[in-house]
């Protein structure tokens, strides 16, 4: 999974320059100009045309950065659905959500930051989408272990009609939320991991780096392992397509390397990673919080158990479909 | 890269003759597996020594495409341990430091599954310390006099050759990969002594190779005299990284799976986590074979797959037996766990092999 090299070196300078304590206001404004909040969007909606690779550059390289910023939902979720749906599209702030069938959808993402909420929902006749201002819809307000927004989102259904979407885009929400996450949790391990290597390589103790004991070394050799595992498998659904399996393959990886990568990190780095102070949390809380959205660990592993018991092939060609 | 349509062509035909050829699905088997009848009938299909070229006997085909083949063979527990040292590292060397004779000699007969090599590494005092190896090669008249004794040589007892990584200088503790070099040996030279080393299950794989003066004529040293360090660690690139790493235990996963769909075993999610490893691997796997392709250094990603891959064939094994399986693929299973994270470079030198590519040492 390569991208152009320019485009990598403007989203490591966007996110470097970003102060993660400031509010995301100047943030946003700036990845707007710049085409990166609407950047899978096609170019005649008013999005960049880019794909899932410049979308995977950008997700990873933010939370490599410890940059919290709503553009899976912004970009892969509700413009998506606006393109599925084809409502109009403009530079506002969105999120989007799946309500149930009272009208409330729990835990959605950055609601309450939002302009606009793409709303998506079953209807009798099947799936229906619709845009609406955020002032117009009741929010309560709660945050996710990282202190993302993870609000409740309560809409009268009844005063809103929608558009019809098609029968996939329900099942395609959410593979596509699922694998958003995947992709900053990789991006999340990648801050963690070189977190550790520089505390390792430069906190000295009993005369010498922490880097130079075999115990320190083999915990962060381990993080490393895992942490690429779960960028091949992630890298994987880039390039062999967003289906059920190749997700679930993805998120159960990226799910158990977090168990990995979140401990050995915070064991290397000792009490100051437990510290508001110490940048680690802003990796290790968001890599944990997003292994809870768009389905559960034991939800991924589940779906593979399920895919092996439900068919009489073998394992090896439910992995290795020709 | 090869084109994705014609491994998938690739890939069925290999299930197609697996689909036709009696046997039956073990664990371990590209190490325990011993057939010479069904390496015969891989090699007429062109399916061993696969990457050599065809001037050499060879197919001529890419790593990828071996990576194909190797895969479908392993993921079906298919005996191919008689020719696997042969095609999967001793081949690559051959064309890497070989001379054209050295060539002409053993590549045709390797690609027609009528050579057999076993590996000349380790020795009593020498296991992960593989530097300190005290194989001596003299110098004599029209080649040399090895003495030494190598251990945990995987099918000398039926193999022709092995390829001995021995000191041609003394020891010399401030360079110590130095004044190493390679040789090939026949197993049946006089002078060598091969006994079994029979593991605690009963079975007998490992050999210990003594060596006693056996004549190693010139045209048999492999490479240059002293740079036996660089062509052995070069080849550990090829012995690392491989789907052998990974699929070890995937028939007993299988069987696994099997029993529970039919109700013998409980059904638990982590039958799921295991499967998202083992293709998570593959991807990882594929991604070192790109590498070797292209003749890039893949030393590090190597031992990423082989400390995550080996540890997972232990995990499928615990996992088989605290299910309650019962089965004779699990027992030969259980005997062969300890194996798997040792053989290749123990995964605890895999990690300080990560922690200097990390920066850390």
């Amino acid at each position: 999974m390569t991208v152009d090299p320019a485009l990598q070196d403007m989203l490591t300078s966007v996110f470097s320059d970003h102060d993660p304590a400031s509010p995301i206001g100047s943030l946003w404004k700036k990845l707007g100009s710049l085409g990166l909040a609407r950047l899978t969007t096609p170019a005649g909606r008013g999005g960049s045309g880019a794909g899932w690779d410049e979308a995977a550059a950008l997700l990873r390289t933010a939370a490599s950065h410890g940059v919290p910023v709503p553009l899976p939902e912004n970009d892969l979720l509700a413009n998506w659905l606006l393109t599925e749906a084809d409502l109009p599209s403009d530079e506002s702030i969105r999120t989007a959500c799946v309500l149930d069938e009272t009208g409330t959808a729990r835990s959605v993402p950055w609601a309450g930051d939002a302009d606009r909420i793409t709303l998506l929902w079953a209807a009798e006749d099947g799936w229906r989408t619709a845009d609406v201002p955020a002032s117009s819809l009741r929010i309560e307000r709660a945050a996710n272990l990282a202190g993302e927004p993870r609000d409740t989102v309560h809409a009268p259904l009844d005063a809103t009609s929608g558009t019809r979407v098609g029968g996939h885009v329900a099942e395609e929400f959410m593979l596509r939320g699922a694998l958003a996450r995947a992709l900053q949790m990789t991006g999340a391990m990648d801050g963690i991991l070189r977190l550790s290597i520089d505390h390792a390589t430069t906190r000295t103790q009993f005369g010498r780096p922490l880097a130079g004991f075999q115990a320190v070394q083999h915990l962060i050799a381990d993080m490393a392992a895992e942490a690429a595992l779960a960028k091949a498998a992630t890298d994987a659904v880039l390039r062999d397509g967003l289906t059920p399996f190749n997700v679930a393959v993805a998120r159960s990886c990226a799910g158990h390397a977090t168990t990995t990568v979140v401990r050995n990190a915070h064991q290397v780095h000792g009490a100051i990673g437990t510290t508001a102070e110490h940048p680690l949390h802003r990796y290790t809380l968001p890599a944990l919080a997003w292994r809870a959205e768009f389905g559960s660990l034991h939800h991924w592993d589940e779906h593979l158990s399920q895919a092996a018991l439900s068919t009489d092939q073998d394992i090896w060609h439910l992995i290795n479909d020709l | 890269m090869a084109h994705p349509v014609l491994m998938d062509d690739l890939r069925s035909s290999v299930r197609a003759f697996l689909r036709s050829y009696d046997f039956t699905p073990a664990v371990d088997a590209w190490h325990a597996g011993w057939d010479e009848d069904f390496t015969r009938a891989l090699a007429a299909r062109g399916w061993v020594g696969m990457t050599i070229p065809e001037e050499y006997g060879g197919a001529g085909r890419t790593f990828l495409e071996r990576f194909a083949v190797t895969e479908e063979l392993l993921a079906a527990g298919a005996p191919v341990s008689a020719h696997w040292i042969a095609d999967r590292q001793t081949a690559p060397s051959l064309l890497a430091y070989g001379t054209e004779e050295q060539k002409r000699e053993f590549l045709p007969a390797i690609a027609r599954g009528e050579c057999f090599f076993a590996i000349g590494m380790s020795e009593p005092d020498s296991g992960s310390d593989l530097a300190s190896v005290r194989t001596a090669a003299e110098r004599t008249d029209g080649g040399w006099l090895l003495t030494g004794t190598k251990v945990w040589t995987t099918g000398a007892h039926r193999a022709h050759a092995f390829l001995v990584l021995a000191r041609t200088a003394p020891h010399d503790p401030s360079a110590r990969h130095a004044g190493l070099s390679q040789f090939i040996v026949d197993l049946r030279a006089p002078g060598v002594t091969i006994r079994p080393i029979v593991t605690m299950g009963g079975e007998h794989h490992f050999n210990e190779v003594a060596l006693t003066d056996v004549f190693v004529p010139d045209d048999r040293l492999l490479g240059r005299v002293g740079d036996g360090w660089r062509q052995v660690t070069s080849e550990l690139g090829y012995e690392r990284s491989g789907p052998e790493r990974f699929l070890s235990t995937l028939p007993l996963l299988n069987e696994a799976a099997a029993a529970t769909r039919r109700g013998e075993l409980p059904k638990h999610p982590d039958l799921g986590r295991h499967i998202a490893r083992v293709a998570g691997l593959r991807h990882m796997s594929q991604g070192v074979a790109r590498s070797l392709q292209d003749g890039e250094p893949a030393d590090v990603e190597a031992a990423l797959v082989k400390v995550l891959g080996t540890t997972l064939e232990g995990d499928i094994v615990e996992f088989a037996d605290q299910l309650g399986m019962a089965a004779p693929i699990l027992t030969t299973a259980q005997l062969r766990r300890a194996g798997f994270t040792l053989r290749g470079g123990t995964n605890e030198i895999l990690r300080g092999v990560i922690a200097r590519g990390l920066g850390l040492r």
